[in-house]
């Protein structure tokens, strides 16, 4: 089955909020995708979402690093990955893709379609349009 | 006389070096010279390559040393930061050699190392100094008090410059990595040609490099919607103009950290140090505000094992050895 919520963002300043409606909607998914051309702000929707769950170091683009890992303040661990760089689904399970997906915590992919075809049934996809300089579409499917 | 073997695997490439008393004898990368050697490509990234890698590379650095693994004092490897899969090999492979020769083990922090890349050749950096470290993966301000003494003043929120730069390629559609491929179509453009907001980072030295992928975007949406060959017929144009705001914000913050703390001695270190433009106008700027500039040699400012070899010198004069069941750390921090 699958769900749907349509969001809309007018600025950086209402993430907080919206990550507050996602995280519910998502009840306990924890495997979520996002795409989105460059610059649409996936990243920056990653970040305000990590922080509602209580991540509170400073956190970077994981483009070069492809995983980046962090500790939340009750010491839940959070993935944020980036598979920009990689070429095809081979390279993504090269890399331990599947460990991430199947590890039962939280993780958000962007850049994900190589990996689509091995996606847990049960994930959040998220499509991020711009509409104007600062206002951006959020559609959630949550699918389970 | 202490002889070490250093390994680098923290990401893409997979490196060995040896080191004889602080001098770096032999600096192998997989991609490159065992390419030539093995025969066959030698494709990045993955785990499984560094595994393929590593002996390979290892026995190069060793015999181009002229020594064997017999007269090794140390084995030294990078802990992190970097990705896990490709870190437990370099970590897994120095743990297995030290334990087989029973000579101590040295754990590397890989950014600690891009900076202490800058002892490897003479002319050295006066401690204190502050070295800008810029890579695909990092962008840092560090006050380095002492060799093994150092702290990040500065660092990205966001993005990093090397992926500001190889992003905007992927928004002009330059192939990956585009990074250096900016540099070259700037040289025949007009940096002052366009300009683009620059967007100021929480905290006083740090960067923020996001926001103009995204003003960069907005950009091109908008002139290419009036002249669909926009980018076309002004690519040295755009290069040199987005080159030009990202290195003015590299700069600012790196004035601002040596007026902070009163420093003249100023080094860059990491991949984007290759950058033409980013070399030429330190050193103009350096001229300018009085201070020593500093930059090692290309081969190592990108990742390889000949900085971790000079890091684990200075570790080893110290007897900094790791335990035995020391694991990788991929968010390892300075």
């Amino acid at each position: 089955m699958t769900h749907h919520l349509e969001l809309t963002r007018k600025s950086e300043s209402e993430l907080p909020e919206i990550s507050k409606q996602l995280l519910s909607f998502a009840k306990d998914t924890k495997v979520w995708i996002f795409n989105g051309q460059l610059g649409v702000g996936k990243t920056t929707l990653i970040k305000a979402l990590a922080q509602q769950i209580g991540v509170l170091e400073n956190m970077s683009s994981p483009s070069f690093s492809i995983i980046n890992e962090y500790t939340t303040a009750n010491n839940a661990t959070v993935y944020h990955l980036d598979l920009y760089r990689l070429k095809n689904l081979q390279e993504a399970i090269d890399v331990g893709i599947e460990d991430y997906l199947f590890s039962g915590l939280y993780c958000f992919i962007e850049w994900p379609e190589i990996i689509e075809d091995i996606l847990p049934e049960k994930h959040m996809a998220l499509e991020l349009k711009i509409q104007d300089f600062t206002e951006r579409t959020i559609k959630a499917s949550r699918y389970e | 006389m202490s002889i070490i073997l250093a390994i680098e695997s923290s990401c893409d490439e997979t490196s060995a070096s040896v080191i004889i008393q602080g001098q770096v004898k032999s600096n192998m990368i997989a991609g490159q010279s065992v390419h030539e050697a093995y025969g066959g490509v030698v494709p990045e990234l993955a785990s499984r390559e560094h595994q393929k890698n590593i002996v390979p590379v290892v026995d190069q650095a060793l015999s181009k040393a002229g020594i064997t693994k017999k007269d090794l004092d140390a084995v030294a490897f990078t802990r992190g930061p970097g990705l896990l899969g490709a870190l437990l090999v370099g970590t897994s492979f120095a743990k297995g050699l030290a334990l087989g020769l029973n000579i101590p083990l040295i754990e590397v922090n890989h950014m600690q190392a891009h900076i202490l890349a800058h002892f490897i050749e003479a002319p050295f950096p006066k401690s204190p100094f502050i070295c800008l470290t810029v890579s695909g993966g990092h962008t840092q301000l560090v006050l380095v008090k002492s060799h093994l003494e150092m702290e990040v003043i500065g660092q990205t929120t966001d993005d990093a410059v090397g992926e500001a730069f190889d992003k905007t390629a992927k928004l002009l559609g330059l192939p990956y990595p585009g990074g250096p491929l900016i540099d070259k179509y700037a040289r025949e453009g007009d940096p002052h040609a366009f300009s683009f907001p620059k967007v100021k980072a929480p905290g006083e030295l740090n960067f923020s490099f996001s926001g103009i992928k995204t003003a960069i975007l907005y950009f091109l949406r908008d002139e290419v919607k009036e002249n669909p060959n926009f980018i076309k017929e002004r690519l040295p144009d755009i290069c040199a103009s987005v080159q030009h705001t990202l290195i003015n914000i590299l700069l600012e913050q790196l004035v601002k950290a040596a007026e902070a703390y009163k420093i003249d001695q100023i080094g860059i270190a990491g991949g984007v140090s290759a950058n033409s433009s980013l070399r030429s106008r330190l050193h103009t700027l350096g001229q300018e505000k009085g201070w020593d500039t500093f930059i090692p040699e290309f081969q190592f400012c990108t990742d390889n094992a000949a900085m971790i070899a000079i890091t684990a010198h200075f570790m080893y004069q110290k007897k900094l050895f790791a335990p035995a069941n020391v694991s990788p750390l991929p968010r390892m921090k300075i």
